[in-house]
């Protein structure tokens, strides 16, 4: 009892000695010790006339020819990551940071930007919308954590709660929610996007099944915005090629729950096809059972819907024949093009042990976006967090043949992405604890399709998120 | 508090409105069987495969319950970190985290191998159920219950963030011999091979009631044997089975360490259909015990017969509301077999408020 | 186990000792001379000026001023950033307060509290909030939607309460289990959804203003930065002091009930309910009155997180959130005000501290000295390093990484302060206080 007393006791003086040695050392706590200013001087303190440096205009590179104001020294530039690395969605947000992590020190090990080295923040929200607020809040004060801008935004709440304070400050923020709605200047101004939406993703999804399979089509769903933005975008789809709706279960699959009712559903159907907007669990138990009960459609559905690991599981078979997976960038070293080649070889460079993952793709693009949006802030002379919000619509970034490539400027109906990518599961080609070193090392898929964009997406009219605009 | 295990004549009514259901629930069934034979079949079936998959899980709440006064929060966090144990021994090519080459997966035949898998890994869940007792709940001899109930709610926190660890990727296979595969009663086979209209029973569905079944009259004889007399002794009154010379202390090791094994086996059987079709460890196999917990509470929480009878009308009220009440999904809500076992449970319990067996309180002035 | 009956629930609210008669600025403890003196809040002067000095140093805490600056919690916790911790802790206390008031001076059980906070939550939503295409809302001005809410969500526990008052100990608690399963489910229905809003995005909450009526001018506005008396304060400042406001009414409420006659009622019933009934304190209509309460604290603490937090789904007045409540008051201290204030503190910043320690160490091992050295032991950046806590963002099995420690230390430092002092904070500060008192006999 007495050594815990002591254990104890430790303990809280650490936390103490923390709390006490952060406003002391540079590099930790919270202390606004940088900013002479107390915060409340009427408008808020990110105005981009603020503090700091010299010269306007000009130069592209020279450290002190550049307007900054948070989150830029003349050493380091700081990215904030409010990402969900602990909680239920940390097996996909990890790597997808890992491969971000990679990429900057890449960067650094090159030159950097503007000379100065590239610091990502990553603050953990646990998937909290409250926690994430918090984080926010650090990442856009003025303390030694702030940011210049926000490379992820982990989660569609948590993004939608920080969305106005977004366009407030004037800072940028990517999301890594593929919902339909942030397009539209009136809800997400300072949100952006990358990759297709998961309404648009549908629109390629059906009409590829339809063609090759039937029409006779089931739409099965969670409830939400991911949910409704996938169905709703096979709905109008379907309604489009005038297919036949033989099971509408938008909203119907719950996780946890028991899905009889929705297997039930499917099998008396008599679908050709199934589009499912769900999750990988939940889609191993409705495909399973479904399957075990005679039914014979081919499945696909929206990214998120479809994990590679699920080839681990009894399921392998059933996945191998009959399901198609769709997704937004081209997956692990299924290409030659240069940006695949960069990425392989950089992995197997910082981290070779690291597992095989297709999330690598997510954060290397994703690094290469705010690159890209940074050197253009740079050649604008202006890396204010106005100016990069600015220097982001006005950039074409290119993805080196990794996605399609991304662009902010104009009229939504300009810029939303129109192609997404169509694999085949296969078994052969799938390696179960292959590290990035491996040569044959793979996630099990074969490209059918990509980019595509089917007349359908092409036409698509962008007038609001899908399951509003009814 | 004392309890005495008096004959309690329970109005009437309670006992009426429960002939009731059961009656009702009988008589559907067999009009079930005369229009959908098959599909009464296969839902009977995943019934008994799901309720006896609560069953078991329920049975290891209630054996630390009854052996330790412990509402245990963390028995979902030890059916999943047993299912890993299982997947690392069974699954792996080396031991974990090492490079040393896992001797389990190449004994003998497939069965066998998997065989002893699961008894090292179930004893390893044992030894951890032992651990646990030992350095946490032993010290809190004479605490109040709320506090070790939350210090389980810690524990939960602490296993699940360890077994989140080592699950990084999302799935870990289990290797079970019959996997998520069934057969088929009944049915026309059409050219390409597949059944269709016959009832599909997966092999989970028996393994479970099997599994079920032994594990209830294991546990049915050893409370007959003399360290099961023992332990209902100090079920019953701690300090005067103290006085009668029981090693109390040795109760609870042995009350842990059989609710650990329980819930390793339930977390097991819950990444099997009906619960899931992987046959993989997931994240989600921890809430295995929040699905089980009305069965618990239905069914008494100190009572071993209760856990059996509970997880099986629980699992047939959630099935079957998901097979016959599907066509009201709509007003119903989507995710309604989710509820089912609450409602069954708080309905359950305005008639019997101790749950069906469980053994009511004396209160005292 | 059994010996655990008698140190029972009744054990903790009824601890003497707080109280000194007043006669010189330290006073004599333990003696009272009348039940109306020892039935004050602050029962002697000594507490009435610490009081005082606390109160006041919160509300000036966000203002860097000289003295007050210097303390380091204070500077630490003024900050920008830890102002909205801070702002969650005191939405939080309110909550627990009705927590407390039903399982520590009750005695009931109950782990649904997350279901009456998103009633009150989603009340205020209808009452406060802006309509849309898709949602309800009324714009109706705080003055309406706060109290609503509370009055609302005590409703519901009215309603829910004949059912609960048949049950006892852990059968209640996982029937009010069931019901936060229900509440989620109700808020992701098609009807329930035009309360809740999306069951992924949420909806808008209203926010902290005071306005005549609706669609008028706010005269106190949490919208944007400001001049308050003679300070400028920022949005976050802002919201803080109107949240420190209504916790502070909210305790003083809580503590006032407790001492009221109904508070020894629902005493009565915690410690022998049969025995109360003989006294002639009818237990259906006090258990009734307990669930009433708590859902009227839970109902404004929901209210108030909402409009703080902004997109709150259904998903989220889930089992984990009960249970923080559940854990709130017993690290805090059953029954007891200073223990649910001290609970909430520990439970909604010591996670936020522990991340600041992991994040202290990781920066130490670049430096020198016997610290970094330490520092450098425990921390590993992978691959040949020596340390079970990793840098790294992906570390299978062990070592783990730091987001992963800071969520276990988290759970041991529950599990260990409950193993050392099962009483929790309040218990500590007995300790403490008897400690000094008996000094130097205190052995």
């Amino acid at each position: 009892m007495k050594t815990m007393r002591w254990l104890s006791l430790l303990l809280a003086l650490m936390m103490v000695a923390a709390a006490c040695g952060g406003d002391d050392d540079s590099g930790t706590g919270t202390d606004t010790g940088t900013d002479t200013e107390t915060s409340a001087s009427g408008d808020g303190g990110t105005d981009s006339t603020e503090a700091a440096t010299d010269d306007t205009g000009d130069a592209a590179g020279g450290t002190t020819e550049l307007l900054t104001d948070f989150g830029v020294t003349d050493d380091e530039i700081r990215i904030g990551y409010n990402a969900a690395v602990t909680g239920i969605f940390a097996a996909t947000v990890v790597p997808i940071i890992e491969a971000t992590e990679v990429y900057w020190e890449w960067v650094n090990d090159n030159g950097g930007i503007a000379g100065r080295q590239v610091v990502p923040v990553i603050l953990d929200n646990e998937y909290d919308v409250p926690k994430h607020l918090e984080n926010h809040e650090i990442f856009s004060g003025e303390g030694p954590e702030s940011v210049v801008m926000i490379g992820q935004s982990s989660g569609s709440p948590h993004t939608a709660a920080t969305a106005q304070l977004l366009v407030d400050d004037d800072m940028a923020a990517i999301p890594l929610t593929w919902y339909s709605g942030w397009a539209d200047p009136e809800f997400g101004a300072n949100v952006f996007e990358v990759q297709a939406t998961y309404c648009v993703e549908s629109h390629n999804g059906v009409s590829y099944l339809a063609e090759n399979f039937g029409n006779k089509i089931a739409i099965i769903s969670f409830p939400g915005e991911y949910g409704q933005d996938g169905a709703q975008g096979a709905k109008l789809a379907a309604e489009k090629l005038g297919l036949e709706i033989v099971y509408d279960g938008e909203g119907a699959v719950v996780p946890g729950s028991d899905q009889t009712p929705v297997i039930t559903e499917i099998v008396n159907s008599g679908a050709d096809f199934v589009w499912a907007t769900i999750n990988p669990t939940t889609l191993s138990e409705i495909m399973g059972g479904a399957v075990a009960q005679g039914f014979t459609g081919m499945w696909s559905g929206n990214a998120p819907t479809y994990f590679y690991e699920l080839l681990n599981s009894d399921l392998a078979e059933t996945l191998d024949q009959y399901y198609i997976h769709s997704t937004y960038v081209n997956l692990w070293n299924t290409t030659d093009t240069p940006g695949m080649t960069e990425l392989v070889e950089e992995m197997r460079a910082y981290r070779p042990d690291a597992q095989v993952s297709d999330n690598y793709l997510f954060g290397w693009i994703n690094g290469m976006i705010v690159k890209q949006i940074l050197d253009q802030a740079v050649a604008n002379g202006d890396m204010t967090r106005a100016g990069v919000t600015q220097a982001a619509r006005e950039i074409t970034v290119d993805l080196g043949g990794l996605a399609p490539d991304q662009t902010w400027g104009g009229e939504p109906n300009d810029y939303i992405v129109r192609e997404t990518y169509l694999y085949d599961v296969d078994l052969s080609k799938y390696t179960p604890d292959a590290t990035v070193s491996d040569d044959e090392g793979g996630t099990g898929f074969t490209l059918i399709e990509g980019p595509l964009a089917s007349d359908l997406a092409q036409e698509f009219d962008f007038t609001g998120p899908c399951f509003v605009a009814e | 508090m004392d309890r005495l295990r008096t004959f309690n004549p329970l109005s009437s009514v309670s006992t009426g409105v429960v002939t009731l259901v059961a009656v009702a629930t009988v008589l559907f069934y067999l009009f079930r069987a005369i229009v959908e034979p098959y599909v009464m079949i296969q839902t009977l079936a995943k019934a008994i495969g799901l309720g006896s998959t609560y069953a078991l899980v329920a049975l290891g709440f209630v054996l630390i319950f009854k052996g330790t006064q412990v509402v245990n929060f963390a028995q979902g966090a030890l059916a999943m970190v047993g299912a890993l144990f299982l997947s690392f021994l069974a699954a792996d090519e080396h031991i974990p985290f090492t490079t040393v080459r896992n001797p389990l997966i190449s004994i003998g035949p497939e069965w066998f191998g998997w065989a002893l898998s699961v008894i090292v890994a179930l004893v390893i869940a044992g030894i951890l159920g032992l651990v646990l007792e030992r350095v946490v709940i032993r010290p809190m001899i004479g605490q109040p219950l709320f506090s070790v109930a939350v210090i389980t709610l810690g524990l939960e926190a602490i296993l699940r963030t360890a077994a989140n660890d080592a699950v990084q990727t999302e799935l870990r296979p289990l290797a079970i011999p019959w996997g998520t595969s069934g057969f088929t009663l009944g049915g026309e086979t059409n050219a390409g091979g597949l059944t269709s209209g016959g009832a599909s029973i997966a092999w989970a569905y028996v393994a479970a009631a099997i599994t079920a079944v032994a594990a209830f009259l294991a546990v049915y004889f050893f409370y007959r044997s003399r360290m099961g007399v023992a332990m209902r002794a100090v079920a019953f009154d701690q300090e005067a089975a103290m006085a009668q010379g029981i090693n109390v202390g040795r109760v609870f090791a042995i009350a842990w360490i059989a609710g650990s094994i329980l819930a390793a086996i339930g977390g097991i059987f819950a990444t099997q259909p009906p619960i899931a079709q992987t046959g993989a460890v997931q994240l989600e196999t921890q809430f295995i015990a929040f699905r089980a917990l009305p069965a618990v509470i239905l069914g008494g929480l100190d009572s071993v017969q209760g856990a059996l009878v509970g997880g099986l009308i629980i699992g047939l009220a959630e099935i079957t509301a998901g097979q016959y009440l599907s066509q009201y999904a709509g007003t119903l809500g989507s995710g309604y077999p989710l509820v089912v076992p609450y409602l069954v449970m708080i309905v359950g319990l305005l008639v019997r408020p101790y749950g069906f067996f469980g053994t009511p309180e004396v209160r005292r002035v | 186990m059994t010996l655990s009956v008698n140190k029972g629930l009744s054990g903790f609210a009824r601890l003497p000792g707080s109280g000194r008669k007043g006669a010189t600025l330290l006073g004599r403890p333990n003696l009272f001379t009348s039940y109306e003196r020892e039935s004050r809040i602050f029962t002697s002067t000594t507490q009435k000026v610490v009081a005082a000095v606390i109160i006041v140093v919160l509300f000036l805490m966000p203002f860097e001023l000289p003295v007050i600056n210097q303390i380091p919690i204070i500077r630490f916790l003024g900050d920008g950033p830890y102002l909205r911790p801070v702002s969650t802790t005191l939405v939080y206390i309110v909550a627990a307060l009705g927590l407390n008031l039903l399982l520590g001076v009750a005695g009931q059980v109950s782990i649904g509290h997350a279901f009456f906070m998103g009633a009150g939550a989603y009340a205020a939503a209808f009452l406060g909030g802006e309509a849309t295409s898709t949602v309800y809302g009324h714009g109706l001005p705080i003055w309406i939607w706060l109290p609503g809410a509370g009055v609302t969500a005590a409703a519901i526990g009215v309603l829910i309460a004949p059912v609960a008052v048949r049950l006892r100990g852990l059968y209640l608690a996982i029937v009010t289990l069931g019901l936060v399963f229900l509440g989620i489910h109700m808020g992701n229905m098609d009807w329930g959804r035009k309360f809740a809003g999306d069951p992924g995005l949420g909806r808008d909450f209203p926010s902290l203003e005071l306005a005549l009526w609706k669609g008028q001018d706010p005269i106190i506005s949490t919208a944007d930065d400001g001049r308050w008396l003679w300070f400028d304060v920022t949005k976050a400042e802002k919201i803080y002091l109107v949240l420190l406001c209504i916790t502070l009414f909210m305790v003083v409420l809580a503590k006032n009930i407790i001492r009221s006659r109904t508070g020894r009622a629902l005493q009565a019933i915690r410690d022998r309910d049969v025995a109360a009934e003989v006294m002639g304190i009818p237990e259906f209509k006090y258990k009734v009155i307990a669930f009433a309460l708590s859902s009227f604290f839970a109902g404004i603490g929901g209210a108030l997180l909402a409009s703080l937090v902004g997109k709150l789904p259904a998903i989220e007045w889930d089992l984990f959130l009960s249970v923080e409540f559940v854990a709130i008051l017993l690290i805090g201290g059953l029954g007891t005000i200073s223990g649910t204030v001290l609970g909430a503190i520990f439970v909604v910043l010591g996670p936020r501290l522990i991340e600041e320690v992991t994040k202290w160490l990781e920066s130490q091992t670049e430096a020198t000295g016997p610290v970094a050295t330490v520092a450098d032991l425990i921390v590993t950046d992978g691959a040949n390093d020596f340390g079970p806590v990793s840098t790294a963002t992906q570390s299978p099995g062990w070592p783990m990484s730091i987001f992963s420690w800071n969520v276990v230390i988290y759970g041991l430092l529950i599990v260990v302060f409950l193993i050392f002092e099962p009483l929790g904070l309040y218990g500590i500060w007995l300790n403490i206080k008897s400690y000094f008192k008996r000094w130097p006999f205190s052995y």
